[in-house]
């Protein structure tokens, strides 16, 4: 387990692109395989999955020559087998039954991203029975595959607005167990995938605790049918892995904090995407084939151009003995008749090199783009000072009242002040009420929608009323365990320590010593028997799996995996959420929330998603 | 159906859940009249499909010999590399590696001519008939796909032998080394009339100087023995002048030869470096591109035909305020027409 997520995800997904068959060993034995060449076909949701681990080359090499989505007006090719990835939904089934009636493709391997329901199933079964063409349907496979991932140790269930979702204080029960069970099978496919039952801890009370337990409920389903997912792993990693859950509550600052390092600068200013980023005259891709990328998207943003700057100073000079090597400077190097060998020796590592040449200058554009892009937007929004001013009211809990509603009344977004607002007010427990009207007042002459200033604010001020811990997982006790779960958050903040409230809490779960603040942690085991108490396997573990329901962070990936890659042993954990949010996103989705519960100023300064 | 549980297996088979649905559902379904007349109606689109793809099999039996042979040549080359690798001086296997050589480039030539046919035939079905567009699109890719593979195998043989022609340099490099000490001192009694001898034979000097020298140099010593022709003492002598003459001339030759070569293989390597860059320039640059980059570019092409019909709207109704205006004026004038004249 010490192999990445993206790995074993791509793993599995070249075994179902060579049609779920034994792969075979690359020396030797290499008799009778006969390379089909298939046709992929794909729907909305499974594209985005599968565009952060292959490329269309990659696709090539395995012998897929085209990939289509399942929507479009698709024609016949008679001979090629093809291969669904799908997600089990009943338009889909539909979809393909109408497919295989009419015999687009010679044979079909239809392969579902999670697990599909009976009747969707069944659906599929009586379509192609009515239409004689079931004979065609080569096979049928649940995948659990269904997250992005988008680095070696960040997925994304891609759910949308999971937060609002939560939290909406009119949502219907119905709803809410649809997100919450959507939820528990993302993780589900993320546990299959690692091959690995976790033991599930999580905060008692809200969302945390209602996805554990319907997790936990379909890991025991499942491990009860023999051979399952899990048993031939189950002999391999000695160590189980503890998936931890907390939700957006628990912390809702580093949520909607202005960060100053590159990598989250870049998500949340130019709003990176699936790995994709989209200049208005260019478009980029930030993984990790890309070297500067990988070395640099953690420092701040002002060594980012010094780094380009030397990057392009050796590039230069790389070139320049290029140049020379190869009789560019004719004058000083005479044309030697004898030495014909060497020069072209000469000749054709140049050429060797310039490949890699154009490679690094490509590299260096791209970054030099993106930097001037991001300047752009920094000057324009003067976001040093908010990253600055937030970052004192957060780690030191002063405030520079100046600065503070110069920023207010001065540059920057709308969303930009709503965030800095929401900060100062997350950052202190009982702000002096003065002060909290100055706020108030700058938010509302720059006309600032006050819809989560308000909302946030009313959160705060309903913990002083509920004083009773929140025991029952119903809709209301979420908005109570919300409330508490906040200002612990905000209790979090004036400790002295830098680190982020969250890495301190996985961390002491993952080193499993009695500790006062993880201590009252719900335990789940699906492989302890349901009614014995034997055996709560409390630690010390090595991988963690962080999930945060509500939308994760580039900020909170990076505070998780530091610690883990300078400790010794290296412990390994791997982060995922609902979404990747930006600070604009989120702060969008607060209000939303806000206006939903009432409390909008009436201006429809909302800015459409 | 169940797939080998050796693998680690991540993800359920419902194929046969899949099979016990559709019986069921088809027990369901209509008895025996209805089944005929569906297995009838099921047995048209079939034949249909059947003539095309008849048509279609050829070329995927075509192409799938093709991509077999291209991964047993690799294989070839692989055993190849591996070869030409080992570096002894004496124990060189130069039979093998010649006839497998000889074996991969006839398998290459093949190779390309069966693509090259592949082609042919693709380009003509895709002409003629009736082929959807995913199946021409498919085709084509098919057919690149195999060139690529095709064309990376002969890179590595371009390479493979490269190794093998630096690998016998050194060999002869080290041969020379032990042999010409030898040579060296035989011929010290010459050293005086052909100071030449002592040249390096791995120099690649034009063999101009060397061809008239050494044309020259067996006459000389011809006559030289010649001379020497009445002396019987000097006979002797002479006999192990000649032998160790034959001797120089053979290594002359051979130094010449090489010289020669090496000529030839440098030309050989600039022409390389020509294909290289062809073959960079026209490398298209699909491997890196995403999956997903289509999706926004169809989105964006709708929304922008969106805009354009949104501007004609646009400018139709600005021609109706445009011909109101016209419209306007022409009362305008009437009314003045009326008046002056009524």
């Amino acid at each position: 387990m010490a192999l990445s997520l993206r790995k074993k995800q791509l793993d599995l997904i070249t075994r179902m692109l060579h049609l779920n068959q034994q792969q075979s060993s690359p020396a030797g034995g290499g008799e009778g395989e006969e390379e089909a060449y298939k046709i992929l076909v794909v729907d909305g949701p499974c594209i985005s999955l599968l565009s952060t681990v292959l490329r269309v080359g990659d696709l090539r090499k395995h012998g897929v020559t085209l990939h289509l989505n399942i929507h479009k007006a698709r024609q016949q090719v008679a001979d090629a087998p093809a291969v669904y990835l799908v997600r089990p939904t009943p338009a889909n089934a539909d979809r393909i039954a109408a497919d295989a009636a009419a015999g687009l493709y010679a044979s079909f391997h239809v392969n579902f991203s999670t697990s599909v329901p009976r009747p969707v199933l069944e659906r599929l079964a009586s379509a192609t029975a009515a239409s004689r063409s079931a004979h065609r349907v080569a096979r049928v496979a649940d995948q659990y595959l269904d997250f992005v991932c988008l680095e070696d140790n960040l997925f994304s269930l891609a759910q949308p607005r999971a937060y609002v979702s939560l939290n909406d204080p009119a949502a219907a029960d119905a709803d809410i167990t649809s997100v919450v069970d959507a939820i528990a099978l993302g993780l589900f496919c993320v546990a299959a995938t690692l091959g690995a039952v976790p033991i599930i801890r999580c905060a008692a009370g809200g969302p945390a605790e209602m996805v554990a337990a319907a997790l936990d409920a379909r890991l025991r389903d499942h491990l009860l049918a023999k051979p399952n997912l899990f048993t031939e792993a189950a002999s391999s990693s000695f160590q189980r892995p503890v998936l931890c859950l907390f939700d957006r509550n628990f912390e809702l600052s580093v949520g909607i904090q202005h960060d100053w390092r590159y990598r989250p600068l870049v998500h949340d200013v130019l709003s990176l995407k699936l790995n994709k980023l989209k200049l208005p005259t260019e478009k980029y891709d930030l993984d990790d084939s890309d070297p500067f990328w990988v070395a640099n998207s953690w420092s701040e943003y002002p060594e980012v151009p010094k780094e380009i700057a030397a990057q392009l100073a050796k590039y230069k000079q790389d070139v320049d003995e290029v140049n020379q090597r190869t009789g560019g400077g004719r004058d000083g190097v005479e044309f030697d008749g004898t030495d014909l060998i060497g020069n072209t020796k000469h000749l054709m590592n140049a050429v060797n090199s310039l490949p890699e040449l154009t490679e690094r200058k490509k590299v260096i554009d791209k970054h030099t783009n993106i930097a001037t892009a991001l300047l752009a937007q920094i000057k324009e929004r003067s976001l040093s000072d908010y990253c600055d001013c937030e970052h004192d009211m957060l780690r030191k809990g002063i405030v520079d009242r100046k600065t503070l509603f110069s920023l207010l009344s001065g540059e920057g977004t709308k969303e930009d002040k709503l965030r800095l607002a929401v900060t100062y007010l997350l950052s202190f427990e009982a702000p002096p009420p003065s002060e909290l009207e100055q706020v108030e007042a700058a938010l509302r002459e720059s006309e600032v929608d006050m819809s989560a200033f308000l909302y946030v604010k009313r959160i705060k001020s309903l913990n002083t009323q509920f004083s009773a811990a929140p025991s029952t997982a119903s809709r209301n006790s979420i908005v109570n365990w919300a409330v508490s779960a906040v200002t612990d958050g905000v209790k979090n903040y004036l400790s002295d320590e830098r680190q982020v409230a969250l890495t301190r809490r996985v961390e002491a779960l993952m080193e499993g010593k009695p500790n006062p603040e993880v201590d009252n942690y719900l335990l789940f085991d699906p492989r302890a028997p349901r009614s014995g108490t034997g055996g709560q396997f409390r630690g010390p573990f090595r991988e963690a799996i962080v999930f945060m329901i509500g939308g994760g962070n580039y900020g909170e990936y990076r505070s998780l995996i530091e610690p883990g890659q300078s400790s010794q042993p290296s412990k390994h954990v791997i982060y995922g959420a609902t979404e990747i949010l930006s600070g604009v996103d989120f702060i969008q989705q607060l209000a939303e929330l806000g206006e939903k519960a009432g409390l909008g100023s009436g201006s429809s300064n909302l800015p459409s998603q | 159906m169940h797939p080998s549980r050796s693998a680690p297996a991540s993800f359920r088979d419902r194929t046969n859940e899949f099979r016990a649905a559709v019986e069921s559902a088809r027990r369901h379904a209509a008895p025996s009249p209805a089944a005929a007349s569906a297995s009838g109606g099921g047995g048209g689109p079939l034949d249909d499909s059947l003539s095309a793809a008849s048509a279609q099999s050829e070329f995927k039996n075509r192409a799938s010999r093709i991509g077999l042979g291209i991964h047993q040549t690799s294989q070839k080359l692989a055993r190849l590399a591996k070869l030409a690798k080992r570096t002894s001086v004496f124990d060189d296997p130069t039979l093998e590696i010649q006839e497998l050589t000889a074996v991969v480039k006839k398998d290459i030539g093949a190779l390309n001519n069966a693509v090259m046919d592949l082609q042919v035939l693709c380009n003509s079905q895709n002409e003629s008939g009736n082929l959807s567009k995913d199946t021409t699109n498919h085709s084509t890719t098919v057919v690149d796909n195999l060139k690529n593979r095709l064309m990376s195998a002969t890179k590595e043989f371009k390479e493979v032998l490269t190794m093998r022609t630096e690998n016998m340099k050194v060999h002869e490099n080290r041969r020379q080394m032990f042999s010409s000490s030898a040579a060296k001192d035989a011929s010290n009694p010459f050293m005086r009339q052909r100071p030449l001898v002592a040249r390096e034979a791995s120099d690649s000097a034009p063999p101009a100087p060397w061809a008239t020298d050494s044309a020259t140099t067996p006459l000389f010593q011809r006559k030289k023995t010649n001379g020497d022709h009445g002396a019987s003492s000097s006979s002797t002598p002479a006999f192990m002048q000649q032998q160790q003459l034959a001797v120089q001339q053979d290594s002359y030759m051979n130094s010449r030869a090489e010289a020669l070569q090496n000529v030839e293989s440098t030309i050989h390597e600039l022409s390389n470096i020509f294909t290289q860059l062809a073959t960079m320039v026209s490398q298209q640059g699909e491997l890196a591109i995403r999956i997903d980059e289509n999706m926004e570019d169809t989105v964006a092409n709708v929304e922008g035909a969106q805009g354009q019909l949104l501007k004609y709207l646009n400018s139709i109704s600005s021609n109706r305020w445009l011909m109101m205006k016209i419209f306007f004026v022409l009362m305008v004038f009437l009314m003045i027409f009326i008046f002056f004249v009524a």
